[in-house]
């Protein structure tokens, strides 16, 4: 017996050796790329779905964005951020009511081979895919996660909605006529609008709302949303959930790098491929890594081209300014490009202004406000990485503090206890303890609310926290069954409409308001505001508007994300665009990374 | 011996049914609600409903628990909420590839535990035995977690030996399975030699062990031929009571090392509340669990004939 043990563990052990020596551990994957251009980039979570109106997480809009297009899409290197055309030749043409716009197609732009398509040559597209595509968009039985955003815009859309709900799955789409969509020729259609709207167009560029080709959506029917076709920069060479995906460029690819760039863009070298064709780049390799640490190991190996620093990584690496700007410590820099871009976030704590404590007592919330030093949380608690609210609208969304010039509550606890004896808690006394709601229980939570609370027991009061998880935390803003909530809100599109809507009083719960503010003034300025464009006259009243938040403070401002990201030094056209998450078909790859 | 086996399986099925009515409940009262969590900030009442019913957590909870009966009896638990895919598939690939990360060093480390128990007990208080009892200790207090990122960083960063992650199917995969492998062998080699030393040193105070040094038997013959054998019972429900956890692979380390097993498959789906998978997996894990236990009392009658079944 023991003779068989020995000779079994000496048979493990050779084999292991040799599997060691045969199978070439170590191995740079970025060397065997056989003269490709090939850019890897890890996905920090799997995706869910690639058809485009059944996905909106990040994970898959990351892939749907390089496989698929949009009518329009986010300028690339414009900001503030604005539309341009993609699938369009240029941007639909308005009408004197403002109501309707006519989209005109680009001509000779096909979608990806597949044998979905006679002869499995991808066909050219046309208007009625478009149609199709936002029908499609719209179909109660298909989009069950963005249609919010597109409701209520399109004459006729929404009772097609309904009908679709109300005939189930598989709807023939022929059959079911919408009135504000209108094809004139194979090459341009017309949408007309509920109303005249500045925002309507913003849709148009969400990865849900892309364009797919029919045949292949009907050959493959659920499987589409694995097998997806469509006539992006790239297309799938290598499909994996949980390994490594790979994109291949698309040959025929309709694209151009842009023109025209932002102030610093030339300088910056961002500009070196104005007008040229793109994709620059033949793969793009995405293995799944979820967790920080071996991507940041990979990175270092240039064994990844890009990669967000997280919070523990950052000061090893990098630091912040004086003036506030980011660097790359030395050995770092001669390494490694970085970015550092605002996230188009806002982060705060809302007040239910239907609880007793905090209802009809604005001098109370106000003291909550002078009582916090923000500035001081994010350099303790967020490595410096983020900038103060100064109103409800991030940087560099049109209608930001930059442009009205407006500043929020500065931490001042001598004003705090004044208004803590103004709302009728002298020093505190008489006040009961608050609840702090978060959404998670995670670390940074518990460690943001560790100073929250010293920051509030400097004035006398009181606080603790109940970490929630997500739905728990949504069930107590929809019931308000809450005082305070530790809240945020992301862009869906760049317009300080959709951050301003968070404290409209007809949004109240279970809309996007959970303070349940209500102001008559507020609410005439943002219906007002709703539909301008943006410029001095719209600026004008959303300082007004801010004006009014500040005063009543029905949320408490906290701050907006920098996004920090390194990328090897022979990257090149790599801007952080903040609603383009990976602009995968600007970037280029020359040459050898600095190692 | 046909009628035991029977008996127990017929055992199992109140315990089935007490697993599923409690990961069921757990599920529903407690856990995330999966339709909130995918809408996020959209999560208007609309939305809620629509997601809520293409799911079918609109029906009665009875009708839902009904449904759930239906799926462990047939072994087909639906399609993920999240992903679409279907269950049955993602688990039978998810099993092979957390088997791929387990077994070898399961089985090498079962042997040279084994062996190294063995011949740790044999030199029982000796200065062998001391320093390895310290090493094994000190291993054994250290988190699994640190080994993984320590290893890592060491072997695959900056020595470089092995690719720091990733995971392929065949034999071109192995070498991503390297180090994975070596960290489990170290990792389990603390506990596991500490419990086989101790069954050894139990086995060599016994009568019969007396008794046969004192009929002139050698050292080894004792050691090999009567304790490893009368050991084998300890050892056995050790080792076969840690078998279904191997399906479940190791959750750190294949997160670690993106490593597409159930371990990861199960951690995605805590993180977006996707019920199909949850529930279907933790009954998985009970069947595999109590269909082990029934093993391992089989084993015992096997390897040691004065054990009765009955």
């Amino acid at each position: 017996m023991t003779t068989t043990a020995h000779t079994a563990l000496l048979a493990l052990c050779l084999s292991l050796a040799v599997l060691l020596g045969s199978t070439g551990c170590g191995e740079d994957e970025a060397a065997s790329n056989d003269g490709k251009k090939i850019f890897y980039d890890a996905r920090r979570s799997a995706h869910k779905s690639l058809d485009p109106p059944k996905q909106f997480d990040g994970a898959s809009a990351e892939i749907v964005m390089n496989v698929f297009d949009t009518l329009v899409e986010y300028d690339y290197l414009a900001r503030p951020y604005r539309l341009a055309p993609n699938l369009l030749e240029s941007m639909p043409e308005k009408s004197a009511d403002g109501r309707t716009y006519i989209f005109r197609l680009r001509k000779g732009v096909h979608f990806h081979d597949d044998p979905s398509f006679p002869g499995g040559k991808g066909r050219e597209l046309n208007a009625d895919d478009a149609i199709y595509s936002i029908k499609r968009f719209a179909d109660a039985n298909v989009n069950l996660k963005s249609w919010v955003l597109m409701a209520g815009f399109v004459e006729g859309l929404d009772a097609f909605r309904e009908k679709t709900r109300e005939l189930g799955k598989n709807v023939d789409y022929d059959a079911l006529e919408v009135a504000g969509l209108r094809k004139l020729d194979d090459h341009s259609f017309e949408v007309e609008f509920t109303q005249e709207n500045p925002l309507a167009l913003f849709p148009f560029a969400m990865t849900s709302l892309s364009i797919v080709p029919r045949e292949a959506v009907e050959k493959y029917g659920e499987d589409f949303a694995n097998k997806p076709v469509g006539t992006g920069p790239f297309q799938i060479k290598q499909y994996a959930r949980r390994g490594t995906m790979i994109l291949e460029k698309n040959p025929n690819y309709h694209g151009r790098y842009p023109n025209e760039g932002a102030p610093g863009d030339a300088e910056a070298g961002l500009l070196e491929a104005a007008g040229k064709p793109i994709p620059f780049l033949d793969e793009i390799h995405m293995p799944l890594i979820e967790e920080p640490q071996p991507a940041m190991l990979k990175f270092r190996k240039a064994e990844l081209d890009w990669i967000g620093i997280d919070k523990d990584n950052f000061p090893n690496m990098a630091f912040k300014a004086e003036d506030g700007s980011f660097h790359l410590k030395d050995e770092y820099a001669r390494l490694y490009n970085h970015y550092a871009e605002p996230s188009l976030a806002a982060e705060y704590f809302a007040f239910n202004l239907q609880d007793p404590l905090f209802k009809d007592n604005k001098a109370l919330r106000q003291a909550f406000a002078l009582a916090i030093d923000t500035p001081a949380f994010i350099d303790l608690l967020l490595n410096g990485r983020a900038l103060p609210l100064q109103t409800i609208v991030p940087q560099p969304i049109a209608g930001s503090e930059e442009d009205i010039g407006f500043e929020y509550y500065r931490q001042n606890r001598e004003l705090a206890r004044q208004k803590l004896a103004e709302a009728g808690y002298p020093n505190g006394e008489g006040l009961p303890e608050v609840v702090f709601e978060y959404r998670a229980a995670t670390k940074d939570a518990r460690q943001g609310f560790e100073f929250i609370r010293n920051e509030l027991a400097e004035v006398g009061i009181r606080a603790k926290a109940s970490f929630n998880t997500f739905s728990a935390f949504l069930k107590k803003i929809e019931t308000g069954n809450f005082q305070i909530a530790s809240s945020g809100w992301q862009a869906d599109y760049p317009d300080a409409e959709n951050f301003y809507q968070l404290v409209y009083g007809p949004n109240r719960t279970p809309g996007p308001n959970s303070s349940t503010f209500a102001n008559p003034e507020f609410d005439a300025l943002y219906e007002q505001t709703r539909y301008m464009e943006n410029g001095p006259e719209r600026f004008a009243l959303f300082e007004r508007m801010a004006e009014i938040m500040k005063d009543e403070v029905p949320l408490l401002l906290r701050y907006n994300g920098i996004a920090f990201g390194i990328y090897q030094k022979n990257l090149h056209n790599l801007k952080r665009h903040m609603l383009v998450d990976k602009p995968y078909k600007y970037i280029d790859k020359v040459g050898e990374p600095v190692l | 011996m046909g009628a035991y086996v029977a008996r127990r399986l017929l055992q199992m099925i109140p315990i089935i049914l007490g697993v599923a009515a409690l990961v069921f409940m757990l599920f529903t009262s407690v856990g995330e609600d999966p339709a909130l969590v995918a809408l996020g900030q959209h999560a208007t009442p609309e939305a809620i409903a629509d997601l809520r019913a293409e799911w079918g957590l609109d029906q009665p909870l009875w009708m839902q628990f009904l449904d759930f009966l239906r799926q462990i009896a047939t072994f087909d638990y639906g399609r993920s909420f999240n992903t679409g895919e279907q269950l049955t598939d993602m688990f039978r690939q998810g099993a092979l590839v957390s088997l791929s990360l387990t077994v070898f060093p399961f089985l090498l480390g079962t042997l040279t535990n084994v062996a190294l128990g063995l011949l740790i007990a044999y030199f029982r208080g000796s200065l062998l035995d001391r320093i390895s009892t310290a090493i094994f200790v000190g291993s054994m207090s250290i988190s699994y977690l640190v080994y993984i990122i320590a290893f890592q960083y060491l072997l695959a960063y900056k020595a470089g030996v092995f690719p720091i992650q990733g995971y392929e199917t065949g034999l071109a995969g192995v070498r991503y399975l390297l180090l994975p492998w070596i960290i489990i062998l170290v990792v389990s080699a603390g506990p596991d030699i500490r419990i086989y030393r101790t069954v050894f040193l139990d086995e060599t105070q016994a009568d019969y062990v007396r008794t046969a040094f004192a009929k002139g038997a050698s050292e080894a013959s004792v050691i090999f031929r009567h304790i490893l054998k009368n050991a084998l019972i300890p050892i056995l429900t050790h080792v076969v009571i840690s078998i279904p956890f191997l399906i479940l692979g190791a959750f750190l380390m294949e997160r670690f090392f993106s490593i597409p097993g159930v371990g990861d498959i199960m951690i995605t789906a805590i993180n977006t509340g996707d019920f199909p998978i949850l529930k279907g997996l933790t009954v998985l894990i009970a069947i595999a669990y109590a269909v082990f236990n029934l093993i391992t009392d089989l084993l015992y009658a096997w390897v040691d004939p004065r054990v009765q079944l009955s």
